[in-house]
């Protein structure tokens, strides 16, 4: 049954699309707003400031892709729409990062989970990081806002037994467990939301707000990076940019011209330090790049009698937060417990072993389940994140050192994950470590577990969710931008992504850049309209 | 997903491996030669890979793989096939240490003193690859850590992501739309 495939239907509509690997000259565009981005922050903002009656204009490092190219093919979605091909990772290679780059950004690549952002992680940021006016309270409309835009809600379908496993086993053991909120509508429950959604159910950017950008006038130009911000004094003159080549790793093609009388950064956490960077923006406190965070994620795999088939079905359903808050908003690192999708290429990369042993995990891939745990970085003194540089080719690149902190929290998400998925009935349960074994009980898996050493690529780390860099705060020897995302030192610039959060979130952080970006961007677009 | 090898750190714990007093490891201390002395032009038919790349990956793959009942000359090289599209859209920094890595397992004055494996790849046996990445997997070097995280991620994943691959592992194939 074919699918309709929004996007280019629009662009049949008259929409202003633009490929810059099909430019041939030097160009200059210009717009009210320029945005550089189209994930999470891009795309909300380009609806908001293009329904304020704002010219905007896109630009988009990644390819266009859309529904009729997504063809649940593992391989070709981590090469192609992927920052770094699906293998950029923390500059020592300790944690593997998962990015989308493409349009759409990471919601077109995401799992859907739809959380609003912990009150415990608000409060700390107006007591610690002197974040003004983003209460709980506060923000609760712009949450509700973006979960009617996007369609989120409580997955109502049964969770996939992959996902069954946290609910059966947090339920025996007097748990917390929860359904996950997803923004999708008509889900066909496939399984491969991290592959591009073939049937448009996820309502990611690519087939929400940056259609209803398109509908409106704005223009999208991808295929090019901004390479450097143009500055005059306090402002910003100009963006320019280069188009990509064919595979995305350099951008050597024609260079062109934005302008616009303001700037929206929305690159992402690593990406948006990273061209204020190369655009040697003033950073007179050293604070961009800084703290950024990651909510390190490490893996727990159980094997069953029954089928589990956990590649089929909604990739996340049910979470627990059992131990996220648990020792407070501080202290020991806390963690949330989620499943991967389980697809063979992704899942093989985590089984270990060679030979023998790496076959036989394969071979029992369709009774096995991993449990994930993320654990929230950013809180406690002693998690000070990571640090953006740029490599001399101007790309960048996050140092994110590893220490007892993580370490500590790692050892304590094993024991909680095989304690859940023992008590779901699991024969056989293995730590995600270069060591690590099938232990038959929990008795033998504690040992394991307490006995494993805590050492870098020994403990199999990964992150798909970067966060901060350029924090926000009313202190500019302490932020990058105000509590409204300005930035605290360049006139016309906005920062909308994010890199924003002082912390990480304690939760998968898109619904926290929906409802903080459509907040602001409101904001923004009041101030645009209104003649100074 | 992938670990991947830092080229920089690589050679700098080679330098300082060099340096110490280990008379096997003494050899990689000429770690000029190791940016330089291999192909920089991939072979016919790939994006990234080097003719002296498939032999090692070859090797590896197989080792890593296992009993396999799938596992068969065409299989393995539609795997390296995808192993080297999937370096092609990584970043060029990626690339590098791939390719440096690579570049390090196929000299022979680096391969032997660094992975156990005397002769030629085409000619090890699978006990020798696999004892080279048990070597490098329980070695206190991080280096070594590293680089057979990177390998076995990389090849591992190219192999489960050939259709010829699923079937042992009871996967059905993604849904057609």
């Amino acid at each position: 049954m074919p699918v309709p495939d929004l996007f280019l239907q629009g662009i049949d509509r008259g929409w202003q699309v633009l490929d810059a690997s099909e430019f041939d000259s030097e160009q200059t565009f210009e717009a009210d707003v320029i945005i550089i981005g189209t994930g999470a922050g891009g795309g909300t903002s380009a609806e908001i400031l293009a329904q304020a009656g704002l010219k905007v204009l896109l630009v988009e490092e990644g390819t266009l892709k859309t529904s009729s190219d997504f063809k649940n093919d593992e391989a070709k979605a981590y090469a192609e729409l992927y920052q770094e091909g699906a293998a950029r990772a923390t500059a020592d290679g300790g944690i593997g990062i998962l990015q989308g780059r493409t349009v759409g950004g990471t919601t077109t690549v995401n799992w859907t989970s739809s959380f609003r952002t912990p009150d415990q992680t608000l409060a700390h940021w107006a007591d610690v990081h002197g974040v003004k006016n983003l209460d709980s309270g506060s923000m609760a409309p712009w949450f509700a806002r973006m979960e009617e835009r996007l369609g989120v809600a409580p997955w109502a379908v049964p969770a996939n037994a992959n996902n069954d496993v946290i609910r059966a086993g947090c339920e025996s053991l007097g748990w917390h467990w929860q359904v996950i909120p997803r923004n999708v509508r008509g889900c066909w429950n496939l399984g491969y939301c991290g592959t591009g959604c073939p049937t448009n159910a996820k309502q990611s950017m690519l087939v929400t707000t940056i259609p209803a950008a398109l509908e409106k006038g704005a223009t999208l130009i991808h295929t090019a990076r901004a390479e450097k911000l143009v500055f005059e004094g306090d402002l910003i003159t100009g963006v320019q940019c280069r188009a990509m080549n064919d595979r995305l790793t350099l951008a050597n093609g024609q260079g062109f011209t934005l302008r616009g009388r303001h700037v929206v950064l929305a690159g992402g956490a690593i990406n948006s330090p990273a061209l204020l960077m190369r655009s040697g923006a003033p950073d007179p406190h050293g604070r961009l790049g800084k703290r950024t965070f990651l909510h390190p994620v490490n893996f727990n795999v159980a094997q069953y009698d029954n089928d589990i088939n956990g590649f089929y079905g909604a990739p996340q359903s049910i979470y627990s937060d059992e131990f996220q808050w648990s020792n407070g908003t501080t202290g020991p690192i806390g963690f949330k417990l989620e499943v991967p999708p389980m697809q063979p290429s992704i899942t093989s990369a985590l089984l270990g072993g060679h030979g023998q042993t790496n076959f036989e995990r394969n071979q029992k891939l369709a009774q096995s389940n991993i449990l994930i745990a993320l654990m929230r970085d950013g809180f406690d003194e002693r998690s000070q994140g990571g640090s953006v540089a740029l490599r001399d080719d101007g790309n960048p690149v996050l140092d994110y050192p590893l220490d007892d902190y993580i370490w500590d929290g790692a050892r304590r998400a094993w024991l909680a994950m095989g304690e859940i998925q023992f008590a779901a009935g699991a024969k056989a349960v293995m730590p995600v470590h270069s060591q690590g074994q099938m232990s038959r009980n929990w008795t033998d898996f504690k040992q394991q577990v307490e006995g494993l050493k805590y050492a870098i690529y020994d403990v199999r780390l990964a992150s798909a969710h970067v966060m901060g860099g350029c924090a926000m705060g009313e202190d500019p020897t302490r932020a990058v931008t105000d509590s409204l995302g300005r930035h605290h030192q360049i006139e016309n610039l906005s920062i909308f992504d994010g890199s924003l959060f002082p912390t990480s979130i304690g939760a998968n952080p898109q619904l926290s850049i929906y409802g903080l970006v459509s907040r602001l961007a409101s904001s923004l677009a009041t101030r645009m309209q209104s003649p100074t | 997903m992938n670990s991947i090898n830092s080229a920089r750190i690589n050679r700098r714990d080679l330098l300082k491996l060099g340096l110490g007093a280990s008379a096997t490891l003494a050899t990689v201390g000429m770690t000029a030669t190791l940016s330089g002395c291999s192909s920089s032009q991939p072979g016919v038919g790939y994006s990234v890979l080097r003719d002296t790349d498939i032999p090692v990956v070859a090797a590896i793959m197989s080792g890593l793989v296992g009993p396999h009942p799938a596992l068969s000359q065409d299989t393995l090289q539609a795997a390296i096939d995808q192993l080297d599209t999937t370096l092609a859209w990584t970043s060029t920094a990626v690339q590098t240490q791939v390719t440096d890595l690579l570049g390090m397992l196929s000299m022979p004055i680096t391969r032997g003193p660094m992975t156990g494996i005397w002769g030629s790849w085409d000619k090890a046996s699978i006990a020798e690859v696999q004892a080279f990445l048990k070597r490098w997997r329980d070695s206190r070097l991080d280096m070594l850590r590293q680089g057979h995280n990177a390998l076995s991620q990389l090849l591992l994943m190219a192999w489960y992501a050939t259709p010829a691959s699923w079937a042992a592992a009871g996967y059905p194939g993604p849904p057609q739309i």
